[in-house]
């Protein structure tokens, strides 16, 4: 199965639209990307790198597909991730990292994998045992997700959210769906080796404005922009 | 009009450095007042530094415009509200000096010391209570002149329209337990919840903790010392000074008002706490004689402030009036500040004010002795008012204490809501502590944490009952209320406090009455022969403190939607339309020109915006059924049908095309602004009366990037970049839809419908292909003339095809039958939303139809919503759609017309808004361009 690999964009003469080597169509991401750019996969990708304590990256090339089932079904069994939690599984059982799956409602699912993966992913939740109804939707183009990273990221969220983000209401792991700064949002804490994280999952079209939004309110907090994490890649 | 006189005072009145005091003599700051150059400390107030330079008068008052000065030295002092740049009404005695301020006051022309509005004392007597009632109420049609002659006399500062605005902001923040309330204690309470384990919100109004501790005496600034200490070790206590909580809603949601944050002009804060602990402490109240609101008088209090925590010397010989310890304590203090005490008079002995006099500052204090004090400074201290807005607010009532001559509530009023401090008791510091500590135990135990303490006991001491002299005097300094205007008021009926107030205005001026509630009470009472008990209160309501507009409204968020084409859009001017969140493009310079290019050649509409669902399913079409007005079992895979929606009422509610993409799959859309409704009313139908159907729904609005290519070259560009999908117009015919690659861009979806009349296709491709897939189609096409073209362009060709629009061609009344729609709806179906409402318009007559019309003056465009008029003059519709037809060459209109006169061929009046009335002619059918429809099925 390959992996996404990141690859410099070409321009054609008098072209000035990026496109793959062979003129394979490039896909991009609904927020601007900060530079330097480059090509993940099919996507262009800011490869921005910064040590600022908080940032805020853009991870809307990562594929998400949603589940829809029963939650008493063999599908949702067979994932084990209750509604109002996120947690990493193995959907696809042969990638090398498991994928985050996030209970996002009473009947509903989005597994978040690696860039260009999202067939696979597609795949193996049509594969999940059961002969309940259930609906796969690839929403990788669908959604922007960003993710929010930093001691202070709760604090800059309590500006735009009224979600109780106290340790005891929204630990590690959790998911929610709520306003944020006036755009539905699903919402999971998913801290990066032990730093507080959020990622924020909204319908494509407003990720300009929750991007623009979380940098405005983050701005007295040191926030800065960094690029796709290799790790995430 | 004499001149207000300056005060005999040295010009510095600034005392040697104090224990307690919170300026910083090493940091001197300059500003203005009215134009003179002042100098000030880092920690000064506005009015402190004036005192100190010797000024007494700050302001004008509200009716009257007499001269007013220093009464408490708190936010809410009455007479002390200036203009600071272009900021109005900031409380002076509260608001810090920054360097560089130019301060003036409010209200007064054409200066604070010589104000004409001052004539208004020649008349006041008859500016009595119910002024305004009696005066301006007859005749009516001078009510617009009465408005402007009294907006000249409005209270308050000015507003440029053009100043700019500060930064203001929002936060959110849950907390176990909120003080409100940072004296000693609401320390002690924080402390005694962090104890438990509670985290804690503790809000002070003033720039520092401590209460009256802080312009105490060395004992109360040792204590002070120890309790800042132990909460600078505490764990788990958030601390806002100049901060109030200013609303307490149920559930404990309060609202925190931050006047001064970093980063941002102020902040209101919406908290959600466990548990309430109010430690407002206790205000002191002013005392009514006559007299009783010249500068130089003031509370005992302001008194201490000035001198403790500014070293501001307030006077140089005083008279003081004291009714308990806290005044006697003044006294001495003022003799050590080096101020002369003339006069010591003891209330509790029977010693009061009969009078104050002096022209413009006070000058002699007549004593009930018969003396004649001559003194430039009054103290007085004779009772206080417990503020328990925020309980109050919290369902609790207070109940008067005779014997302590104010309301108190117990320490546990409600669940969820505790007091502690002066609302409760009186206590020396140290049990004030101990009492507070132990209401934050049990706060914390309320929200959950720990196990509470024992309460030791705290009750109200005994204090003289003091709120009038022999004398009238000022009982509301807000609004220019006299104890004469109370009795008169009683004398007119206005006898209850909730009347009384509103007759007089008393206690609704800018201080919400937190100076003069309980003096107003008393004096009511004296006026009505009854007690305080017996009257009852007023009503407290958030909010506690005044809240700026800026602090209310925080920063805007209004989400703005882009489609991946945007940058394409901003590229070429395009000029923005904002519709329901989406910027969109309304055109590119040249909106016909774009009509002609679709009518002629080939041209491409960003159509992000329309609704999409992927409806999945074995039980769709009846799905489908339910919902729609019209048949969907018969729809076969590759197939697009039109469907319209109905409320339960028959009234349209929205329209779309839905089509079938495989056995189980269907991709429905909607209209752009109904997308998020439709979405909603689709998963209600499958959360109620359809949870047995497998159906499952996902929006996929914004996961496609769509584009309509239309125009009799659509074909040919789109056969230069699609794979994968017979163009031909037998194997892909109109309503059909097919999925394909387009530009080497796979799993698109591609219908063949449209709404401009053209042949045309609709391209539904991965979001994050949009731009490329448009620039691809623009290259492609470059020899085939084709090029963008705005919403403004669709809605005229929309039009010269007679298409709808739901909710511009229909409104909240319109049933589908009114629509034109008589075609589509199926009542021979077993049922579907709207069927009984819609069975019943169809053996009517008597609805509006949707007419197309034509005027017959093919220069006027009527305007959209003209009325339309019979032949007797009755309205008999309106127009919905109007544009020039650049196809056709003349005016178009769509309209809702009565039914009588809807036949083809009838002649209307449009009836313009210039007054002039243009006829217009009923046309044979709704769409004037094409209306066989040949060229969207080429």
């Amino acid at each position: 199965m390959p992996e996404a690999t990141t690859q410099a964009a070409t321009t054609a003469p008098g072209d000035a639209r990026p496109r793959l080597p062979g003129g394979a169509p490039l896909a991009r991401s609904p927020i601007r990307q900060p530079p330097p750019t480059a090509v993940v996969g099919h996507w262009e990708v800011s490869r921005r790198h910064t040590n600022a304590a908080l940032r805020l990256a853009d991870l809307s090339a990562l594929a998400k597909v949603v589940l829809r089932a029963a939650p008493e079904s063999e599908a949702a069994g067979a994932l084990g991730v209750p509604f109002g939690a996120a947690r990493r599984v193995n959907v696809v059982a042969t990638r090398p990292a498991p994928q985050l799956v996030v209970g996002s409602g009473p009947d509903e699912w989005t597994v978040l994998g690696p860039v260009d993966t999202q067939a696979e992913i597609d795949a193996a939740l049509l594969a999940l045992p059961g002969e309940h109804p259930r609906s796969v939707v690839d929403l990788t183009h669908g959604r922007a997700l960003v993710r929010l990273t930093g001691a202070a990221a709760p604090a800059v969220l309590a500006t735009i959210c009224a979600i109780d983000l106290r340790e005891r209401s929204t630990p590690n792991g959790k998911a929610l769906r709520s306003l944020v700064a006036g755009v539905a949002t699903d919402l999971v804490r998913d801290d990066v080796e032990g730093t507080c994280s959020y990622l924020l999952h909204v319908e494509r079209s407003s990720g300009q404005y929750l991007y623009d939004t979380l940098m405005e309110a983050g701005a007295t907090a040191g926030i800065d922009a960094a690029g796709l994490p290799e790790k995430e890649i | 009009m004499r001149p207000v006189a300056r005060r005999a005072t040295p010009t510095s009145g600034r005392l040697g450095p104090r224990p307690g005091e919170v300026i910083d003599r090493a940091r001197p700051l300059r500003f203005t007042f009215d134009g003179r150059p002042y100098l000030a400390y880092e920690g000064d107030t506005i009015v402190s530094a004036l005192l100190a330079a010797g000024e007494s008068v700050f302001s004008r008052s509200f009716k009257y415009h007499r001269p007013r000065g220093v009464l408490s030295a708190t936010f809410f002092d009455p007479n002390c509200t200036v203009q600071v740049g272009e900021e109005p009404n900031v409380r002076g005695a509260h608001r810090r000096v920054r360097n560089g301020d130019v301060v003036s006051a409010q209200n007064v022309w054409p200066s604070l010391r010589y104000d004409v509005k001052a004539a208004n004392q020649a008349v006041g007597r008859f500016l009595s209570a119910g002024f305004y009632y009696k005066t301006f109420i007859k005749p009516e049609p001078l009510w617009p002149a009465y408005q402007q002659v009294l907006k000249r006399f409005a209270a308050g500062g000015v507003v440029g329209a053009d100043d700019p605005h500060g930064y203001y902001d929002h936060r959110y923040a849950h907390v176990d337990v909120v003080v409100a309330g940072g004296g000693p204690a609401g320390i002690a309470a924080a402390l005694g919840a962090a104890e438990a384990g509670a985290a804690v919100l503790l809000v002070e109004e003033e720039p520092h903790l401590g209460g009256h501790l802080r312009y105490g005496g060395p004992e109360a600034l040792r204590l002070l010392g120890e309790l800042r200490q132990e909460l600078a070790d505490a764990k788990g206590i958030e601390v806002l000074t100049d901060s109030v909580a200013t609303g307490r809603y149920d559930g404990n949601w309060i609202a925190v008002h931050q006047r001064s944050v970093p980063g941002a002009t102020e902040r209101l804060v919406k908290v959600r706490a466990g548990a309430l602990v109010v430690a407002a402490g206790l205000i002191e109240r002013p005392y009514v004689f006559a007299g009783n609101d010249l500068p130089g008088v003031m509370l005992s209090t302001a008194a201490a402030r000035l001198v403790n925590l500014y070293a501001v010397r307030p006077g140089t010989r005083a008279v003081v009036l004291s009714a308990n310890a806290e005044g006697d304590a003044v006294a001495a203090l003022l003799a050590a500040a080096g101020v002369e005490v003339a006069a010591t008079l003891d209330a509790r002995r029977a010693e009061t004010v009969v009078a104050a006099r002096g022209h413009g500052h006070l000058s002699s204090v007549e004593t009930s002795q018969g003396r004649v004090v001559e003194a430039d400074l009054l103290v007085t201290a004779t009772g206080w008012t417990a503020p328990t807005s925020l309980l109050n607010m919290a369902g609790v009532r207070p109940t008067y204490d005779e014997a302590a001559a104010r309301f108190v509530v117990g320490a546990e009023p409600s669940p969820g809501v505790f007091a502690t401090g002066g609302l409760v008791g009186d206590a020396s510091p140290e049990g004030l502590v101990a009492h507070g500590r132990a209401v934050g135990a049990r706060a914390a135990a309320a929200a959950g944490c720990g196990k509470g303490a024992v309460l030791p006991e705290l009750s109200p001491g005994p204090h003289p009952a003091l709120f009038r002299s022999t004398t009238h005097g000022f009982v509301d300094y807000s609004e220019d209320v006299s104890s004469k205007d109370v009795f008169q008021a009683a004398a007119e009926g206005y006898d209850s406090p909730e009347l009384a107030k509103r007759y007089t205005t008393a206690t609704m001026g800018p201080s919400q009455g937190k100076l003069e509630l309980v003096n107003f009470l008393g004096v009511l009472a004296e006026a009505t022969g009854r007690s305080i008990g017996e009257l009852g209160t007023t009503t407290w309501r958030p909010p506690y403190a005044p809240v700026s507009l800026g602090a209310l409204a925080g920063r805007p968020h209004e989400p703005v939607r882009y489609s991946p084409i945007q940058p394409y859009h901003e590229a070429m001017g395009a000029k923005p339309l904002v519709a329901a969140q989406w910027i969109r493009p309304d055109h590119y310079g040249d909106p016909d020109a774009e009509v002609r290019r679709v009518r002629e050649a080939v041209g491409l509409i960003d159509v992000t915006p329309l609704g999409k669902l992927l409806l999945v399913g074995k039980d769709t079409p009846a799905l489908l059924n339910q919902l729609y007005v019209n048949k969907w079992s018969a729809l076969r895979v590759g197939a697009v049908r039109y469907g319209v929606m109905c409320a339960e009422d028959g009234v349209v509610f929205d329209d779309g095309v839905c089509g079938r993409l495989g056995e189980d799959r269907y991709l429905m859309s909607t209209t752009s602004s109904g997308a998020g409704a439709v979405w909603e009313w689709v998963e209600r139908w499958l959360q109620t009366a359809g949870r047995h159907l497998d159906v499952y729904v996902t929006p996929l609005t914004t996961a496609y990037a769509s584009i309509n290519v239309a125009g009799p070259a659509s074909r040919t560009l789109l056969s230069r970049l699609v794979e994968g999908v017979d163009l031909a117009p037998e194997a892909f015919p109109y309503m059909a839809v097919r999925e394909g690659s387009v530009a080497g861009v796979e799993r698109c979806v591609l219908w063949r419908i449209g709404f401009t009349g053209e042949l045309s296709y609709e391209l539904h491709v991965p979001a994050g292909y949009g731009l490329f897939v448009w620039e691809s189609l623009l290259d492609a096409g470059s020899d085939l003339g084709v090029g963008p073209f705005g919403i403004e362009a669709q809605r005229i060709m929309r039009l010269e095809k007679g298409h709808l629009i739901v909710g511009q061609d229909t409104d909240g009344l319109t049933q589908a039958l009114g629509a034109g729609l008589d075609w589509l709806v199926k009542l021979d179906k077993a049922d579907f939303v709207g069927k009984p409402e819609l069975v019943w318009q169809a053996n009517r007559e008597d609805y509006d139809r949707l007419v197309a019309l034509v005027p017959t003056d093919e220069r006027t465009v009527p305007p959209e919503a003209s009325q339309l008029l019979g032949i007797d003059g009755d309205i008999v519709g309106r127009i919905t759609s109007s544009r020039h037809s650049p196809t056709l060459r003349h005016p178009i209109c769509l309209a809702r017309l009565a039914h009588h006169l809807a036949t083809p061929g009838t002649v209307v009046r449009i009836h313009l808004p210039d007054g002039r009335d243009v006829p217009a002619r009923v046309a044979e059918t709704l769409a004037a361009y094409d209306s066989e429809g040949v060229k969207l099925r080429a």
